[in-house]
């Protein structure tokens, strides 16, 4: 028996086949196993593929999402400063609520990150009344050494918005500054680590 | 524009790439999986706005959670299940904001529904893998056809690929049918 061409059964699966010659097509369709399994298979296929037009995000947003990673693409000034994408150990945003707990307001976020042996606690603070977030942290090296008078600068949309340094205990305060995904840079001795330490809105 | 060259590399060179702090491979990432991201929210028959918040929430985990990628040896397992998890976090915020003040009662359990949607996102994705396997021309024209979200006509398609507006019906039929071969090879009718 001589198979339909794969044209051919994708026109009739495009609903396009002419007249005089559907009779034809679907008699070989319903004696032919192969060429009807065919015809399955790329309905299938082309129906997936409609679907996934409908998954496709808007291109600002998928922008957004590329642009996260903007503040480690610009160059080191010199090419001297070593840049560290510290790692996210903790989150309160990934424990479990306590059952039975209520409260008024976001309840605040607390991460901790580590570059080597070098740990930063930060806590976030959202302040619902006037949209603002306080953010708090603290850098510790695994040796309870301080980092006094550590620069640390809070990025947004690839630029600086805000800086300062680190008190004697390595502690850092950014008080109430609008709500944004930051950016939180520490400057260190042995590179700038970089900490992708965000507000969510809806988380 | 992301080279070429980035496409063939897999999930784990990515991921390591991108902790060297090369942002052409985070861009890789997320131009590979930004379907399968957004795609979830959507089965969840979210508003755009809540699929986007879906989005960015889970373009920040994954950046926060690099160093734990670089292990993972299928970066979509993770994002499914991270994005199903954002999901079902924020229809639950949802449930709680509109409820009454009386009884926090959580919204029903959605996981049959879950494991439906992981079964579907992940075929989703195999197909966009397979797509990616094909022939550049394959490609392009499947990708024209059936990604774009401008659905450019046929007219558009010949003027962008050079081919005549006669062959696209023919050559798009002999595409699926390799597309076909290459999902069969990886288990998938």
């Amino acid at each position: 028996m001589r198979h339909l061409s794969v044209e051919n059964i994708m026109t009739y699966v495009d609903g396009y086949t002419l007249a005089a010659e559907k009779p034809q097509v679907e008699q070989h369709l319903h004696t032919c196993p192969d060429c009807s399994e065919l015809r399955q298979d790329l309905h299938n296929l082309v129906t997936h593929l409609q679907q996934d037009t409908a998954c496709e995000p808007p291109s600002d947003l998928v922008q957004w999402g590329i642009e996260l990673f903007q503040p480690v693409m610009q160059p080191a000034s010199g090419g001297r400063i070593r840049k560290i994408i510290a790692a996210l150990v903790f989150d309160t945003f990934e424990q479990p609520a306590l059952a039975g707990v209520r409260r008024v307001g976001a309840p605040p976020r607390q991460l901790l990150f580590r570059a080597g042996d070098v740990d930063v606690d930060v806590k976030i603070e959202s302040m619902e009344a006037n949209d603002r977030i306080t953010l708090v942290g603290q850098v510790l090296s695994s040796g309870a050494k301080f980092f006094d008078n550590t620069p640390v600068k809070l990025e947004s949309h690839g630029i600086v918005r805000y800086k300062t340094r680190t008190n004697l205990v390595g502690e850092f305060t950014f008080d109430e500054v609008p709500k944004d995904t930051y950016h939180l840079s520490v400057d260190l001795p042995e590179g700038q680590i970089t900490l992708f330490c965000v507000h969510r809105a809806n988380a | 524009m992301t080279p070429a060259k980035y496409k063939e590399y897999n999930d784990t060179e990515l991921v390591t790439m991108c902790l060297r702090g090369d942002p052409q491979a985070w861009e890789a990432l997320i131009l590979r999986y930004k379907r399968l991201i957004y795609s979830i929210p959507v089965r969840f028959s979210f508003t755009t706005a809540d699929a986007s918040d879906v989005f960015q929430a889970v373009c920040l985990k994954m950046i926060e959670h690099l160093h734990e990628l670089k292990d993972e040896t299928k970066v979509s397992a993770w994002l499914i299940t991270t994005t199903t998890r954002q999901c079902i976090y924020v229809r639950s915020q949802k449930f709680r904001e509109s409820g009454s003040d009386e009884e926090l009662e959580e919204p029903p359990d959605p996981s049959e529904n879950v494991e439906h949607i992981r079964v579907q996102v992940e075929e989703q994705q195999t197909v966009r893998e397979s797509v990616e396997q094909l022939p550049d021309r394959c490609r392009q024209l499947l990708e024209l056809l059936y990604f774009d979200s401008r659905s450019p006509s046929y007219d558009d398609v010949s003027q962008v690929l050079g081919m005549p507006v006669a062959s696209i019906g023919p050559t798009r039929a002999r595409c699926l049918e390799k597309l076909r071969t290459v999902l069969r090879r990886r288990g998938i009718k």
